[in-house]
This record gives structure tokens, C-alpha cells and sequence, in this order.
């Protein structure tokens, strides 16, 4: 899935260069604008709908009990404090800088959402920091299981419910499976919501 | 702060796909993923299209990398902290 997702923000990128600075084909806010909200509400809408829609996945979050919510909440409040710092020690907005890291690594998600609300340059931050959330977390596991048995769980955030799970069960064993899975999941339940909460703070 | 107005075409959506997907949940529909794929693509696209075609924001994209590598980083560093810290808690109660 990452290639494409890779191939597709470059080629945009690309396209957009070329058509505002080369050869205008399409008016730039008729792609940038119109087209990217109309996915933007689409994608929305197919998430909920199919988070609402897994069974298994609730079932699974049942069973595991409430001992394992208290992970992803840990993480969540780790995450706000690591972007309120980040704020801080970067002068920018730091309601900014807390909706950003509200992606916890979800990417397609954040990038978008804070492109919307808050302009393209947080777009494009929502973006960076949140791919370099899951690339830090995939290259540094082998390091990470070391120090902590459960640190790539916390630091895959959303991610480990998908991307990053294959990696982390590699590396910390098939028992964290069922916590890497809910983490991921409730995690990525609380995004769209605490990026706009914290986003509206900027 | 953002426009009010965008809240309503962010949130309608997500909630109202959640509700949906809630009530139908029991009826054998087809899963969206494959769907979903095409539609995180034409939105990358169009994110990468607003970077691309925005001049000024190309040429800070050397400092907005920066800045998100050092927001990942202290979210990771937190994230591992707050866990860590709470695992500890838990297994001394």
C-alpha cells in the first residue's frame, strides 16, 4: 500500500508543479481544493463505515477487556505531550503541533484532515510527521524490543492495528498481537476526532 | 481556528459512516477496502497536487520536514514514557 500512496504524492506533486508553473491544464483549486475534498469526505465516510462494520474487531477489543484500553489512552496522552513539546521547542502553533500528532502515524488520514482545517503547510506537516512516526517506528524496532518489550507498540500508534503489526509480532512475539491490534484500533477511532479537537485549539 | 463550516463536511461523514456501518452490520455487504485504496490514492494525489502547484510551500518543505521528523520523534519518546511509566503503576498496585 505504501508505494502507492508514495507514488501518488509525487506524481500529484509533480502535476501540480508542472500545470502551476509549466503548462496550466486544470485550474489548481479544482484539484487541490474540489477533487481533494470530495475524496477527503469519501475516505471519511468508507472508515467509519467499516470500523462500525468489523465485528471481529469489536468482538476483539471485548474480549481483551479494559485493561487493554488503558494502552492506546497512554499512548494518546503520550503523543499530545510529545506535540505539545514539539510545539514548544518549535515555535509553531502548538494546538498545531497536538492535532498533528492526533494522527499518531496515520498519515493518509492526518495529512489530509490538517490540509483542510488548517491549510496546506499543516497538511503538509500532518503528512511528514506522521510518516516519519511509522518509518521511525518500522526502522528502529529491533533496537526499541530491546530496550522495552512493548515501546514498537506505543510508538506504532494507529499503525500497529495494520501496518506496522506484521513487524511488531515479528520482533516482540505473537502475544502482543491481540494489544498491537487494539492499540491500532482504538487509536485510530480517536484521530479524525482529537485532530479536529486540537486543531480548532490552533 | 478553522472555518465552523468545515467541521460539519468532516464530522457528517465520519459519524454518519459509522451509524451506517453500525446498522448494516449484521448483513453480508462487501467489504470497502479495496474501494477505500483507490480513494486514499486519488486523495494523496490531490494532497501532493496542492503541495506541488503551491510555490511557497515547496520551498519550505526542507524546514516542514524537519519539523515533522521532530513531532514524531517526541510523540514516539512520549508515547514509550507514558506506557512504560503505566505498566509500572499497574504492576506495583
Amino acid at each position: 500500500m505504501i508505494k502507492y500512496i508514495l507514488a501518488a504524492l509525487i506524481l500529484g506533486g509533480v502535476a501540480g508543479y508542472l500545470n502551476n508553473n509549466l503548462l496550466t491544464v486544470v485550474p489548481n483549486s479544482m484539484i487541490a481544493e474540489q477533487l481533494f475534498t470530495v475524496a477527503l469526505i469519501a475516505i471519511l465516510f468508507v472508515f467509519g463505515f467499516s470500523f462500525a462494520q468489523d465485528r471481529n474487531a469489536m468482538e476483539k477489543i471485548r474480549k481483551t477487556g479494559f485493561r487493554i484500553v488503558a494502552f492506546p489512552l497512554l499512548v494518546a496522552l503520550g503523543s499530545l505531550v510529545g506535540g505539545l513539546f514539539a510545539g514548544l521547542l518549535l515555535q509553531i502553533s502548538v494546538g498545531g503541533a497536538m492535532a498533528v500528532s492526533s494522527g499518531f502515524g496515520w498519515y493518509t488520514l492526518s495529512g489530509p484532515m490538517m490540509g483542510q482545517l488548517l491549510g496546506p503547510k499543516w497538511g503538509t506537516l500532518g503528512f511528514t510527521a506522521n510518516f516519519f512516526r511509522e518509518l521511525l517506528t518500522i526502522t528502529t524496532i529491533p533496537l526499541m524490543v530491546k530496550l522495552y518489550r512493548y515501546a514498537p507498540v506505543a510508538s506504532g500508534g494507529g499503525t500497529t492495528m495494520d501496518t506496522t503489526l506484521g513487524v511488531i509480532v515479528r520482533y516482540c512475539g505473537k502475544d502482543v498481537l491481540i494489544i498491537a491490534f487494539s492499540n491500532g484500533l482504538i487509536l485510530s477511532i480517536i484521530a479524525p476526532f482529537a485532530t479536529v479537537a486540537f486543531a480548532s485549539l490552533a | 481556528m478553522f472555518d465552523p463550516l468545515t467541521l460539519i463536511y468532516l464530522v457528517i461523514p465520519l459519524v454518519g459512516g459509522i451509524l451506517l456501518g453500525f446498522l448494516l452490520r449484521n448483513r453480508n455487504l462487501p467489504r470497502l477496502d479495496k474501494a477505500s485504496l483507490v480513494v486514499v490514492v486519488i486523495l494523496i494525489f490531490s494532497l501532493g497536487f496542492g503541495i506541488g502547484s503551491n510555490n511557497e510551500l515547496l520551498s519550505s518543505l526542507p524546514q516542514v520536514g524537519i519539523q515533522g521528523l521532530v513531532i514524531a520523534a517526541l510523540a514516539v519518546l512520549f508515547s514509550i514514557v507514558f506506557v512504560k511509566a503505566g505498566q509500572k503503576i499497574v504492576t506495583k498496585a
